[in-house]
């Protein structure tokens, strides 16, 4: 038989115990965004949508700064219109005027992109506070809530169409029209998730530490709807842009003078029986931004939640 | 007897409003001295946490006053008055997971009553002020710059004590301080406030629920039951007489820690048909000196006997 070691007294060593000591190991500095980005850039999928929407903003952006062609550049030479990429068009091929689709889409690519932020940080912006203040501030729930009713109800090409008549076309109306509808969604988003957050405990608590409203707003409120924000800010993007396109499409949209997306595709589609690269490269690149932006947005929205912190 | 630092008179909180409206606390009436602390124990629902509200103005009141140092705090109160009764009652929340503002550091939730009112000269003194309260309820002053979730109940639930500390408040008002943490952490957190009620002065409304732990800490228990204060004695002394059919229902379900007794243990139910009050209504009577109880003169007569 195996002889079984006898456990004695002399193999132990007594531990000293240090007060406090106990309550000092097992923790480890916390970052909020540190967290998050670690938590969104572990997704391969994030990685490779942030990557196209990197590439494709510095492109759209540094491409006007270091090419010499000019997008408006019509060419008087009928034998350079309608040309297409196996033609020698150029990279895209060029649209009925002569003029180069590859420079036209990324200067479009910087409008649309350019909109697509303002509205995205203007909506998200106004809609927060408002929501924040719709949800918490009881008095208001009433007001806010008509503003809600009687915004939403005004079908959106309608005041579309008052707002170009009132206001000259151009790349601030369309940012006017889109947001003043835009950030009460979001604002009554904002409010439904502040109910719910308004009368939790640690809210109660502040009270009676006598915080005012607005520290409670900032501090108590916000940091709970930065998923949500993010969320909607990123979805707002691909919405403007195609927005853009589709006002357009109809005729509201910005002058044919400012390149946008928007008047490629509308131009593209003109064509698109005879020349069809003329629709399809411009549109290519509409999907990628929009898919990009919007599936990023859904990524980063989930790592923002310290719920999927590990 | 010295001057009570809080005197509740008559108070009623309703909530709702016309056919909906509900009486969830009904004309109560106490005195917490200084330096005592008042338990108010009463079964879910029965209005404790209200009346705890109340207090802190967080629910106004139907009826009554609420004098705290010769000051009627249910009346409009000027804002400097305001600030004063703000420092001067003080909370600590029952859920220590609830209780805390999960996207701030330990720092921020610490001093959060210090920024409300400027109570720092220089961001040298607030960070020595956040140190001393953390160190006064046992935690180390390193762990300002963490988040609550780091955290355990316990240690959490003194987070909430350090933040009402830091105010340097005359009362605090627990609201089951200890019935969402473990067994094992509660007599931690009982300890600590019986030491901090000594170091600072303190006085306790103690809400709970759990009679066991309230004769350990409390000078005084009023029992609450469906939002009037039934019976109101020396802690010690309700526990040797108890009058109310209610106060000896809820002290026969005190569980004994021996198995033998525990089985033999009859329970009392309550039943608040029992009363013969159709005849005459019950009324606030001291039965003896500092033992109240609501009930009629015939029907007090047959509990004393």
């Amino acid at each position: 038989m195996k002889q079984v070691p006898v456990l004695g007294p002399e193999l132990f060593v007594p531990a000293k115990a240090q007060a406090g000591e106990e309550e000092q190991i097992g923790y480890e500095h916390y970052s909020y965004w540190r967290s998050t980005f670690r938590t969104f850039l572990k997704n391969p999928v994030s990685l490779v949508l942030l990557a196209i929407i990197i590439v494709l903003t510095l492109a759209s952006f540094l491409y006007p700064v270091f090419s010499k062609t000019d997008p408006n550049k019509v060419a008087l030479d009928v034998e350079r219109w309608n040309l297409s990429p196996s033609q020698g068009g150029g990279i895209f091929g060029t649209d009925q005027l002569g003029r180069d689709i590859w420079a036209r889409t990324w200067y479009g690519t910087r409008t649309s992109l350019l909109l697509g932020f303002i509205i995205a940080l203007l909506d998200v912006g106004i809609g927060m506070f408002a929501g924040a203040l719709w949800g918490y501030v009881k008095k208001l729930d009433r007001i806010m809530t008509e503003i809600y009713n009687i915004l939403t109800n005004i079908p959106q090409p309608v005041l579309l169409l008052l707002l170009s008549y009132i206001l000259r076309p151009g790349f601030w109306t369309i940012i006017i029209a889109l947001c003043s509808t835009g950030w009460i969604g979001i604002a009554r988003f904002v409010r439904n998730k502040v109910l719910m957050i308004r009368d939790s405990e640690y809210n109660i608590a502040s009270r009676t530490l006598g915080t005012p409203l607005w520290r409670i707003i900032t501090k108590n409120i916000l940091p709970y709807l930065v998923s949500i924000l993010i969320m909607e800010a990123a979805l707002t993007i691909p919405y403007s842009i195609g927005a853009e396109v589709f006002l357009g499409f109809i005729g509201l949209g910005l002058p044919l003078d400012t390149v946008s997306l928007g008047n490629l595709v509308n131009m593209g589609k003109n064509n698109f029986m005879l020349y069809p690269y003329q629709l399809t490269w411009p549109t290519l690149v509409l999907a990628l931004v929009t898919v990009s932006f919007y599936i990023a947005g859904n990524k980063f929205a989930d790592a923002s939640d310290p719920r999927n912190h590990v | 007897m010295s001057e009570p630092l809080i005197s509740v008179k008559n108070i009623s909180v309703d909530f709702g409003s016309g056919k909906k409206r509900f009486r969830a606390v009904d004309h109560v009436s106490f005195d917490i001295r200084r330096g005592e602390t008042l338990s108010l124990v009463g079964e879910s629902g029965s209005g404790k946490t209200t009346v705890g509200r109340a207090i802190l103005r967080i629910y106004p009141v139907a009826t009554g006053s609420i004098t705290f140092k010769g000051t009627d705090i249910t009346k409009k109160l000027t804002s400097s008055e305001q600030r004063d009764m703000c420092r001067r009652i003080q909370m600590i929340f029952q859920d220590p997971m609830a209780s805390l503002n999960e996207r701030a550091k330990i720092d921020y939730i610490v001093s959060e009553g210090l920024y409300n009112f400027k109570l720092f000269k220089n961001e040298a003194e607030r960070k020595e002020k956040v140190m001393k309260a953390l160190l006064e309820v046992g935690l180390l002053p390193e762990f300002a710059s963490r988040f609550p979730h780091e955290f355990s109940g316990g240690q959490r639930q003194r987070i909430g004590i350090a933040r009402a500390l830091v105010m340097e408040p005359e009362l605090l008002v627990a609201d089951e301080p200890i019935s969402a943490l473990d067994v094992s952490i509660r007599a931690q957190v009982i300890n600590l406030l019986n030491r901090l009620k000594e170091s600072h002065g303190l006085s306790y409304l103690f809400i709970a629920h759990d009679l066991s732990v309230v004769r350990f800490i409390s000078d005084r228990i009023a029992v609450i039951y469906r939002g009037k204060i039934v019976e109101l004695a020396e802690s010690e002394r309700l526990f040797e007489k108890p009058l109310h059919p209610y106060t000896r229902a809820l002290l026969s379900a005190v569980p004994v820690p021996d198995p033998e007794i525990e089985k033999q243990k009859k329970l009392i139910v309550y039943d608040p048909a029992q009363h013969p009050y159709d005849k005459e209504q019950p009324i606030w009577t001291e039965a003896e000196p500092g033992h109240y109880v609501l009930t009629s003169a015939s029907e007090l007569d047959k509990w004393m006997r």
